[in-house]
């Protein structure tokens, strides 16, 4: 048994500088363990040596593999001994050294015994130590005796058993398999810490097995879990069954009654665990929600923070979709903004920023500025964004939201935190057009005492951009102009530049402009001097009150549209010489941009690394690439890119999807190929469309992918032309057609001469859903009635015999694509009547809100009525007219 | 999965840590992560009081006994309130072996004794032991009295 390793008397304690490891060494503890050879051993001073050598590992101390299998080959020896105490500091110190396969067979022999010893917790500890250090081979050896002890009436060592079985499912899954049984035996037991980890076993035993998880928890919902645990285990199994069955069954949902009870049980886990259960179930209804939302309310004044913390993190993941049932718990929330543990404090804060209306804007932000001071970065910059959504939501309240950026912009803060202010900011004068002028002066307030380059050049960047703009761009140039003379090289130039801007759009400022800009010429900096050399000349008209020419304009605010990666390589490429550097010879054609990959199978997160940085946006993704396509810039802005849709089967020779990107008069198709054959190199890939069955559509163009070598994504685009203000519907049938030359395995080399080919491609609709998008709005009510009825327009529909309301329901909501708001998609079970809202954003950016109401009648005959107000008349009767042919 | 048990002493030194599931390249990070969690928050806390963080999906539970602050982290099903229960598991054993709450030098004096705990309550990154009355009769290899 371990004792301690010095005697000592309480009055120790207070000498905190003294450790009874005081000096320890490495060598000197190599040097001990040969007291686990001694003929007759000391189990005392063994177990104080095993301590010493767990004190060294846990200090990061790591033994040689010469030094390990010493010491590991020393512990075996102690086997002999009978103590109990080493020998449970000896299983301890296996399975911390983690011997190599060819050194356990050492101590197989040795645990194999004392797996078969009558001592239980012989048992139970050679148990876990063998499946610890075990391989495959071994395992099968030993399955015989795993078997026995899952079903063993020592709940200590049918606990050590079932949690091998959880350990070893992960690297032999097909041995543990044969388990079940005895598992299944074990999760009738009676101790209940062996239920729990049977239970857990049993259900990864069977996760790919629908029938039998739902099986399992039929059963065991009718019974009773014995511990708090394995009831929360029960609860994540149910919602793992619900979440499965949601796509076959329609009706009440199986096991809610289950999860609603658990909402009493005694214990907090357990209730909490149900009510965060029925939050996360899809398509939730208020009448499901209420019960959840009371208890999880119930934990928010909780005396343990844990459950605080649970509860208000739970809440606000239930207002991001639905805000207006989290309403109830705003008073119990807003108390939470003082609360002294700062992640709670964050996120009662952010909950009631998603769930506040525009009444409560003021208050809240008074109570945010003075909790401001005293959180750390990284929840301000949470709250930062959220005040973003706030000020997006009601932009009436820009004002006060506006100010209160402003103020936290001047205080101190890092990088990161300075920035999504800024980004807010930007966003907001972006989106609302009446915070322009004042969001502009506060960022050129802010330039003036910035200590990041960065955020610097990027706000002079956009002031050049936007500055110009203004009623009164005259008062912007000071700020501007201070940065040539306090800041660093990087700054300056980007304030030359922005300069200059202003000198381009506004012509009555060109003169004063060019004075400025004749002060930089002798800049201690080369890039800021070549700078305003370049903008002096370009800008023409030697200072006079003229108007600047298109190609200079183009040279300040176009972007560049070549691939930098592409100039990238040309530059290197480029062999100084007579010849100038010509940019034109860059290609601009972009290579391998997987936008459409499939998800990698099987690849697990590890949970804990440094954190993922989010995908970016792919709407925007998709606009950066098709804006570097010289012809497609004249189609105007993207309205809407549709999910890749696959015209190929899976492990075919050539994968192709496609993605649809719609314009106000254009609809462009994206073909993502990739060529998964090794031995061929594709040239001048291409899609042939047939147009047959797409009157409104004419095609305009199509961009070839010069070559499509294995493995590398390339991508083809078909632009169509069609009738503005029409949503026009089509089916189109693809070939692609492409020009195939062998590769030589070997040297990777392609034959010159190739053969022209085709592969028939599965046809593609454009549908009306394609001119919609999904947006939804937080109170539909709200919405509803400030968007007001002048271009209302209500009409009835007969849907004919269905099955029930709920097919018809979602037959309609796929027709319009449209976002459902508050959980209305889901229709109650055998329900007559249903009403479902509808919200979206149409082609032009109009925006549309749909009222449905269903009744179905004895015979399975649906009727609808349909309402639909919008900010456009002709786009309330489109909606009516798709819903009439469709 | 409990992603890791880590016990420091009051000026951050780690006394004990056990990682699961943790590629060893992150564990530098997390070590240090957690102790600067700790510096920041755990002043003028008492003893047991539980604090709590999350980020992104891994939620970390930590607290003080005496002069040695416990942290658990972990992922899925161990989520704040699991982590919950395994440091109070955790807390209740470190009481029973030492006593009372701690001071460093008898957490070391009870070094070995504390390592059997730990290997009791957590093994490879699953609760398995939650009594203190049965960690304590298992450390010594007696079987639980229920039994």
């Amino acid at each position: 048994m371990a004792q301690p390793l010095v005697k000592k008397d309480d009055d120790h304690d207070d000498e905190a500088d003294y450790s009874p490891f005081l000096g320890i060494e490495k060598g000197a503890v190599l040097q001990e363990v040969r007291v686990f050879n001694d003929p007759q051993l000391d189990p005392r001073r063994c177990s104080q040596v095993i301590t010493k050598l767990l004190y060294l590992l846990n200090q990061g101390d790591s033994f040689s593999k010469n030094e390990a299998t010493e010491v590991f080959f020393s512990v075996t020896k102690l086997f002999q001994s009978k103590d109990l105490g080493l020998r449970r500091m000896v299983y301890l110190i296996i399975k911390e050294l983690s011997p190599s396969s060819d050194e356990v067979i050492i101590v197989t022999s040795s645990l194999m015994k004392d797996m078969n010893s009558k001592t239980d917790m012989y048992r139970a500890n050679a148990i876990r130590v063998l499946c610890r250090i075990t391989d495959g081979t071994l395992l099968t050896q030993i399955e015989r005796y795993l078997k026995q002890a899952i079903v063993d009436k020592n709940p200590v060592v049918a606990s050590a058993a079932l949690v091998s079985g959880i350990h070893l499912l992960q690297t032999n899954p097909e041995i543990v398999k044969r388990w079940s049984n005895e598992v299944q035996e074990a999760v009738q037991s009676r101790a209940a810490l062996v239920q729990f980890h049977a239970l857990a076993l049993l259900q990864q035993i069977r996760q790919n097995d629908r029938l039998a998880v739902s099986k399992l928890v039929t059963s065991l919902t009718k019974g009773t879990a014995r511990s708090p645990l394995a009831q929360c285990l029960l609860i994540r199994y149910a919602s793992q069954v619900i979440r499965e069955s949601a796509n076959t069954q329609t009706g009440d949902r199986p096991f809610y009654d289950f999860l609603e009870s658990c909402l009493r049980h005694k214990a907090e886990m357990v209730v909490f665990e149900a009510a965060r259960a029925i939050t996360e179930l899809s398509g939730v209804t208020n009448r499901e929600l209420t019960p959840a939302i009371t208890a999880l309310q119930l934990f928010l004044s909780s005396s343990k923070p844990v459950l605080r913390f649970a509860a208000v993190r739970a809440l606000n993941k239930v207002a991001m979709t639905h805000p207006m049932a989290v309403t109830n718990c705003n008073i119990d929330m807003e108390s939470l903004i003082s609360d002294q543990n700062r992640s709670i404090a964050t996120l009662a804060i952010t909950t009631l920023l998603k769930t506040g209306n525009e009444s409560s804007v003021d208050r809240l932000m008074k109570q945010i500025t003075n909790f401001m001071s005293d959180i750390a970065d990284e929840f301000k910059i949470v709250v930062v964004e959220a005040i973003r959504s706030l000020c997006l939501k009601f932009p009436l309240k820009y004002r006060s939201l506006m100010n209160f950026l402003s103020n936290i912009l001047r205080e101190e803060g890092g990088f990161d935190y300075k920035k999504a202010i800024v980004d807010s900011i930007v966003i907001l004068i972006r989106d609302i057009p009446e915070a322009k002028e004042s969001g502009l002066l506060q960022l050129c307030e802010f330039i003036e005492d910035c200590e990041f380059t960065y955020l610097s050049t990027q706000i002079l960047h956009f002031l050049g951009n936007e500055g110009p703009k203004t009623t009164d761009p005259s008062k912007y140039i000071r700020y501007i102009y201070n940065r040539v003379h306090l800041e660093n090289a990087t700054v300056r130039a980007a304030a030359v530049s922005t300069l200059a801007k202003f000198g381009a759009m506004v012509d009555a400022l060109k003169p004063q402009i060019f004075v400025l800009l004749r002060r930089c010429v002798l800049d201690s900096d080369d890039e800021v001097r070549d700078r305003t050399t370049l903008y002096l000349n370009t800008l023409g008209g030697d200072g006079e009150v003229v108007e600047t020419d298109k190609e200079t304009k183009t040279l300040l605010f176009g972007a560049l549209d070549i691939p930098l990666v592409n100039l990238e390589t040309s530059l290197k490429n480029y062999e100084p010489s007579e010849e100038p550097f010509d940019i034109d010879s860059v290609s601009k054609e972009v290579k391998s941009q997987p936008l459409a990959e499939k998800k990698a199978p099987g690849k697990k997160p590890t949970g804990l690394g440094a954190p993922l940085a989010g995908p970016p946006s792919t709407v925007d993704a998709y606009e950066r690439l098709l804006s570097t396509i010289p012809e497609f810039l004249d189609f105007g802005k993207l309205f809407k890119s549709s999910a890749p849709v696959e015209l190929t089967e899976a492990e075919t020779e050539y994968a192709v999807n496609v993605v649809k990107h719609i314009f106000d008069r254009h609809v462009v198709f994206q073909y993502n190929c990739t060529n998964t054959i090794p031995e061929q190199l594709l040239e001048n890939v291409s899609v042939i469309v047939d147009l047959s069955e797409a009157d409104d559509f004419a095609e305009v163009l199509s961009k070839p992918v010069r070559s499509l070598p294995y493995d590398t994504p390339g991508q083809t685009f078909v632009a169509f032309e069609k009738p503005e203000g029409i949503t026009a519907v089509g089916k189109f049938s693809n070939t692609l057609r492409f020009i195939v030359k062998e590769v030589d395995p070997t040297t990777g080399e392609a034959e010159e001469d190739g053969v022209e080919d085709e592969y028939q491609l599965e046809d593609l609709e454009v549908v009306a859903a394609d001119y919609m998008m999904k947006v939804g709005v937080s109170n539909f009510r709200n919405a509803w009635e400030s968007m007001g009825d002048d271009f209302e327009h209500v009409d009835e529909y007969g849907l004919g015999p269905r099955e029930n309301l709920a097919e018809a329901v979602s037959a309609v909501i796929n027709l319009l694509g449209m976002q459902p708001c508050e959980g209305t998609e889901v229709v109650a079970t055998n329900s007559r009547s249903h009403t479902c809202l509808l919200s979206g954003v149409f082609l032009g950016n109009v925006r549309v809100l749909v009222r449905l109401q269903f009744g179905i009648d004895g015979s399975r005959d649906v009727a609808m009525k349909l309402a639909v107000r919008s900010e456009d008349e002709a786009v309330s009767d489109t909606i009516h007219e798709i819903v009439s042919s469709g | 999965m409990i992603l890791a048990v880590l016990f420091a002493n009051v000026e951050g030194n780690i006394l004990i840590e056990r990682f699961s599931g943790v590629p060893a390249e992150e564990r530098l990070h997390w070590r240090s992560f957690l102790v600067k969690l700790g510096a920041d928050n755990l002043k003028g806390v008492r003893n047991e009081e539980l604090l709590v963080a999350s980020h992104k999906s891994v939620y970390i539970v930590y607290t003080v006994l005496g002069d040695v602050s416990i942290f658990i982290v972990g992922k899925d099903e161990y989520d704040e309130l699991a982590l919950a229960e395994v440091i109070f598991a955790i807390t209740s054993a470190l009481k029973d072996v030492c006593g009372k709450p701690p001071t460093e030098r008898l957490f070391l004096d009870k070094y070995g004794k504390i390592c059997l705990c730990l290997d009791e309550i957590v093994w490879k990154g699953l609760l398995e032991n939650t009594d203190k009355e049965r960690v304590r009769r298992l450390t010594r290899l007696k079987p639980p009295t229920e039994f």
